[in-house]
């Protein structure tokens, strides 16, 4: 059983054969001849193979997945053999796309009746958290041929026992936008789904859509699963790969709004962006712009407006982003697809492949981070398949130029970034397990263990983790006489039987299931006005009267109460705390040593006295740019050579001393690996230097590098060759055991787990950190064992999901094995590659200290400066 | 060898003592808020967390008991969490408590908080005072959710409240902890003025709310919590000097 890749198209007469004479009639009435993806897939369908196929918008990948499956039905129809029961069940991540989905079978299946001149009684249905009882009812008397659905919703029905008995014998099932679930939880949550369904419908067959990813082969793995039919023998199901990725043309470029990106000051650079988006705009019909965060969006918005307020309105241009309302946002859909706007600001939410009319061109602001990311936002334009797909970059800064142009370069040598596919979410199998034991009849333990093992994200779990969760959900660590309130399930260790316990069981999943957490921020107010959401954490750090930005505009904190913050307006004033990023996109790791690579051969020119001339050459020819790109690029380079002498790349490792104005002492490390890996890095190396002098560290991390801050000089590279690779996971526990970032995502795999439910009892009441903090709920937790798996969890989700442990540890291997190298030097200003590190790192401390030893030195504090004072007076 | 909470002496006649509040010569000891059954009614809002709360409780109680040893000991409000039905666990866990108390005092006083409406029927049980306050030499020691009609008549000099469960938040620019802590201050009404004590909470499951940067409850907490004195609780007690002065 295995993945292979389908290297040529069927001919058209194959297709031509298995379709039904209407359905061939409806086809040719609509379109002129098969499209590639078609050519290449509907066979495979027709054959009931497992297929996965990664293409990009526009490319008719719906009829590809449904024209068999259409046929069949309309073929069954016709001979009066159509069942009551489920044929295909669709499974997409956003409802918005569940929706366009319907219209498109519709409408073929209307155009097929017409010719047909009957009905033929073809029922497409979307069920989700939105459909009404009324519809839900009429569902389980007439179940709908095809399905459409969302994981979470797919999960709710397998443990349904009415609607459940519809899903037995599904033919299809097919996984829209598969690149977007199978790297979070949410894809983790759907891969056992799928092997429940499974066992229900021995012969399904599983389709993937897939845009821009890599490695396609790990995708296909994660969609077909494996079969396992005893406890030692399991097979990977085969799968067969259809990559047509680079179906369009691409027309792709870099641009800087100034030639010079360093000395240009911050007013003029803003307007020249201005006037190069503008322009930008006006040279096309309908523009998408993307951003990286939401406040960018709006400001992008508001500014256009102000700036040309001839040429933009409320009714040509508008943002979208996540914290907009449903309505708003499908308002903006819907005019986009009328071909009503001119441009569309946007950060994350469109990438998604919901239709949204014609494009022409795509504007990402800024660094996208990935190739792949990249190629998904770009591929948006250019809707038809032979249409070219335009987009363009525009960098404002040195290291996004570097970026942007390595980036560019990688795209058009068709290097794409890999994903990462999160495995062993033990708060995800609590669901699982959980939905097991609603579906009717008592499983036995091993039958369960065996199931969830076939899912690609669980092929590891071991016993004792599987037993663990199976003892929480029972209770077990729970006394006798409060076993009732917690316990959800009954498990005889006499014979291995597991069933559902208690009324509220059933009640209790199907309300509370899910794997995207729920963001429990804290309101901002003026007054009574609503101005935004800042995360707990934030209003931990602040003091009355410290002035903040949020959504692009500065205010005055006051007081909290509760959830809800007040501030007063600070306008023109500046802020005295640092803005809050909350995670940013990481650049990825692939990327960041291709660009690591670029500086090496940099370095390299340097080191061979090459000119000047000679230099820009060189990089105009390596990275695609223009010669403007090319000189500032040479620029950037030339001043760091010039500086220190040292160009940090791919195979060396640069340490710079310097201490502040406060002389402090900092140590920067110009560790070009992406954010997630230096998380890692940068608190391995404090934890292990900060243990030495046990004292908080002071961290600040980017995709270029990170920086320690320690109250006195310290020698990094002693600590560095103590740091061996096979005891990095253990000293990251220790590292991460104090951490903001833990504890709020120890929260959310808490409520995955089923510990903290959303709706309970009637209650929809969110419960913030007011009522039980984070730190609360992580020491009673504690108290069932230091590791206990929703801990266990939540430290494999900071470490393998959010940070990037894997490849950290691949880093250090290279360092011991000579690979990567590592130089020291000192420098009295920051040398240029360092500024970014610097400036826009973010930051974070290091917890050594416990509550009390952080308490007990506070005091001290006080103590010396009322001393002070007293010495004064 | 055991080891007992440090004392830290506020005044000739006043210990403090972890969370509660000491009269050695008097032997009177303080504590208030315990808010038991608050995981409870955690639970009940859909947090199943596992419970330790009132383990912990005592836990932290025995040692002062032991080390005090009190003949009155004044629970100042708020003993029991949910404003309904007593519920089995909380009928346990507060008789329990009672009975953990009466080894060591003569006297147990009840004073009636905002939480405490359904507390009758456990205090009849155990025969023990529900009073609305309690004045002792001077001091009056009340739950703090409402001013008393008569406080300008009465022949007090210090109030002793509890029910802002004041906590304050400790730290620089990179880090900040929140701590629980007693208030220490002055009430001024009428052209009267009286020493102001406001006991932190004794629940295990929440620090409680910080006085530097939230809006408070208490009637007797207003523009005079800057000028309050600040004594952290911890492994030991640490002053802090005074709320408006703290980074």
């Amino acid at each position: 059983m295995t993945i292979t890749r389908k290297t040529e198209p069927e001919q058209e007469e194959v297709i031509l054969h298995l379709l039904h004479p209407l359905v061939k009639q409806w086809f040719f009435k609509r379109f002129k001849s098969f499209s590639l993806p078609q050519l290449y897939a509907v066979n495979e369908i027709h054959a009931r193979k497992n297929i996965l196929v990664s293409a990009p918008t526009g490319a008719t990948k719906t009829l590809t997945a449904f024209l068999s499956i259409l046929n069949e039905l309309v073929d069954s129809a016709e001979k009066g053999i159509l069942e009551n029961r489920v044929y295909c069940v669709y499974i997409s991540p956003l409802k918005a796309l569940n929706n366009d989905i319907k219209k498109n079978l519709i409408e073929p299946l209307q155009e097929i009746e017409k010719l047909a001149g009957k009905s033929l009684g073809i029922r497409v249905a979307v069920r989700t958290g939105d459909t009404t009882a009324y519809e839900k009812q009429k569902m389980l008397e007439h179940p709908p041929h095809i399905f459409i659905t969302t994981p979470e919703s797919l999960a709710i029905n397998l443990a349904s026992l009415k609607f459940r008995e519809h899903l037995t014998n599904v033919q299809w099932l097919v996984v829209d936008e598969i690149h977007a679930l199978a790297e979070n939880k949410r894809g983790v949550h759907l891969s056992v789904s799928l092997e429940r369904l499974q066992k229900i419908s021995p012969g399904l067959t599983r389709v993937g859509l897939s845009a821009t990813i890599s490695p396609l082969e790990e995708i296909a793995k994660f969609l077909a699963g494996s079969e396992r039919d005893t406890m030692e023998n399991s097979q990977p199901r085969s799968c067969m790969i259809v990559d047509l990725q680079f179906l369009k043309q691409l027309d792709l470029e870099v641009i800087s709004p100034v030639p010079d990106l360093i000395d240009t000051d911050h007013k003029n650079m803003h307007l020249a962006l201005y006037n190069l988006i503008h322009k930008l705009i006006q040279e096309h019909k309908t523009t998408l712009i993307f951003t990286n965060t939401r406040s960018a969006t709006e400001r992008v918005v508001h500014l256009l407006k102000e700036r040309f307020p001839h040429a933009y309105n409320d009714e040509n241009i508008g943002a979208h982003h996540g914290s907009l309302s449903r309505d708003h946002r499908f308002d903006l859909e819907e005019n986009l697809r009328k071909g009503k706007l001119k441009a569309v600001v946007c950060s994350t939410s469109l990438e998604l492949g919901i239709d949204i009319g014609y494009i022409d061109l795509v504007l990402l602001l800024g660094s996208p981070k990935s190739v792949a990311r990249a190629l998904q936002r770009i591929g948006r334009s250019g809707h038809q398949l032979h249409a070219v797909t335009k987009g363009r970059i525009i960098v404002l800064n040195r290291d996004d130029l570097v970026e942007c142009g390595v980036l560019l370069k990688a795209a058009i040598e068709k290097k794409i970034d890999s994903i990462h596919i999160p495995t062993n979410c033990l708060d995800v199998l609590v669901q699982h397990i959980h939905g097991m034991a609603l579906e009717g009849d008592p499983i036995h333990k091993d039958a369960m263990y065996q199931l969830i093992t076939q899912s690609f994200c669980f092929v590891n779990l071991t016993k004792q983790d599987f037993t663990q969760v199976l003892d929480y959900l029972t209770g077990k660590y729970i006394s006798l006489e409060d076993r009732h309130i917690y316990a959800k399930i009954w498990h005889d260790e006499a014979t291995s039987m597991i069933g559902k316990r208690g009324k509220l069981s059933r009640v209790m999943h199907m309300t509370n299931i899910g794997t995207i957490p729920e963001e429990s921020g804290v309101i901002v107010k003026l007054g009574e006005k609503k101005l935004g959401i800042i995360e707990e954490a934030f209003l931990e750090k602040l003091k009355p009267n410290d002035i903040f930005v949020l959504g692009g505009n500065t205010y005055q904190f006051k007081f909290s109460r509760g959830m809800v913050a007040q501030v007063e307006d600070a306008i023109a004033k500046t802020p005295t705390v640092p803005s809050w990023f909350s995670e940013m996109l990481p650049l990825s790791f692939d990327l960041a040593l291709e660009i690591g690579k670029f500086r090496r051969l940099m370095a390299e020119q340097f080191a061979t006295k090459k000119s000047r001339g000679e230099i820009i050459k060189f990089v105009n020819e390596y990275l695609y740019v223009d010669p403007n790109a090319a000189q500032a690029i040479y620029h950037y380079f030339e001043e760091q050579h010039t500086y220190v002498g040292v160009i940090p790349h791919d195979k060396l490792l640069l340490i710079e001393h310097y201490r502040d104005e406060h002389d402090n002492p900092f140590v920067i490390f110009h560790s070009l690996f992406g954010r997630r890996v230096n998380d890692c890095l940068s608190r391995a190396m404090a934890f292990a230097i900060a243990r030495t002098q046990h004292r908080d560290v002071e961290i600040g991390v980017n995709d270029n590098g990170f920086y320690l801050g320690f109250s006195k000089k310290v020698q990094p590279l002693r600590a560095w060759k103590l740091l061996k690779p096979e005891e990095l996971r253990k000293l990251m526990e220790l590292a991460i055991d104090k951490t903001e970032v833990l504890k709020r995502r120890f929260r959310h795999c808490a409520a995955r787990a089923l510990m903290i439910l959303r709706n309970y009892k009637g209650h929809t009441k969110r419960v913030g950190r007011q009522q039980v903090s984070s730190m609360i709920l992580m020491s009673a937790v504690k108290r069932l064992g230091e590791n206990f798996f929703i801990l266990k969890e939540a430290r494999r989700e900071v470490l393998e999901d959010l940070m990037d442990i894997e490849n950290t540890e691949r880093v250090l291997r290279w360092c011991q094995n000579q690979a990567l190298h590592v130089k020291e030097i000192s420098t009295t200003v920051p040398s240029p590659f360092a500024f970014s590190i610097i400036l826009q790192g973010r930051l974070d401390v290091l917890k050594i200290e416990d509550r009390h030893e952080f308490l007990k030195r506070m005091h001290q504090h006080v103590k010396a400066k009322v001393a002070l004072k007293e010495g004064k007076g | 060898m055991k080891s007992y909470p440090k004392r830290y002496q506020l005044n000739s006649e006043i210990q403090l003592i972890d969370l509660a509040l000491f009269f050695p010569k008097k032997k009177i000891l303080i504590i208030s808020d315990l808010h038991l059954g608050y995981e409870e009614a955690l639970n009940r809002k859909g947090v199943l967390i596992p419970r330790f709360q009132f383990k912990d409780t005592i836990t932290r109680l025995k040692p002062i008991l032991e080390t005090t040893k009190p003949e009155t000991v004044i629970i100042n409000g708020d003993l029991k969490h949910e404003f309904g039905l007593i519920m089995d666990q909380e009928w346990r866990d507060i008789l329990q408590l009672i009975d953990l108390i009466d080894q060591y005092a003569k006297k147990i006083v009840l004073i009636k908080g905002n939480h405490d409406v359904k507390l009758g029927p456990i205090a009849r049980k155990r025969s023990i005072e529900l009073v609305p306050r309690y004045e002792f030499d001077g001091y009056l020691v009340m739950h703090g959710d409402k001013i008393p009609d008569d406080l300008k008549q009465l022949n007090v000099h210090t109030l002793i409240i509890g029910n802002e469960h004041p906590a304050i938040s400790i730290g620089d620019t990179i880090r900040r902890e929140t701590y629980k802590c007693f208030l220490i201050g002055m009430f001024r009404s009428w052209l009267k003025k009286w020493n102001l004590i406001v006991l932190p909470s004794f629940n295990q499951v929440t620090i409680g709310t910080d006085v530097s940067k939230e809006k408070l409850l208490s009637p007797f907490l207003k523009d005079n919590v800057k000028k309050c004195e600040v004594i952290v609780v911890d492994k030991e007690l640490y002053p802090f000097g005074k709320v408006g002065k703290i980074d």
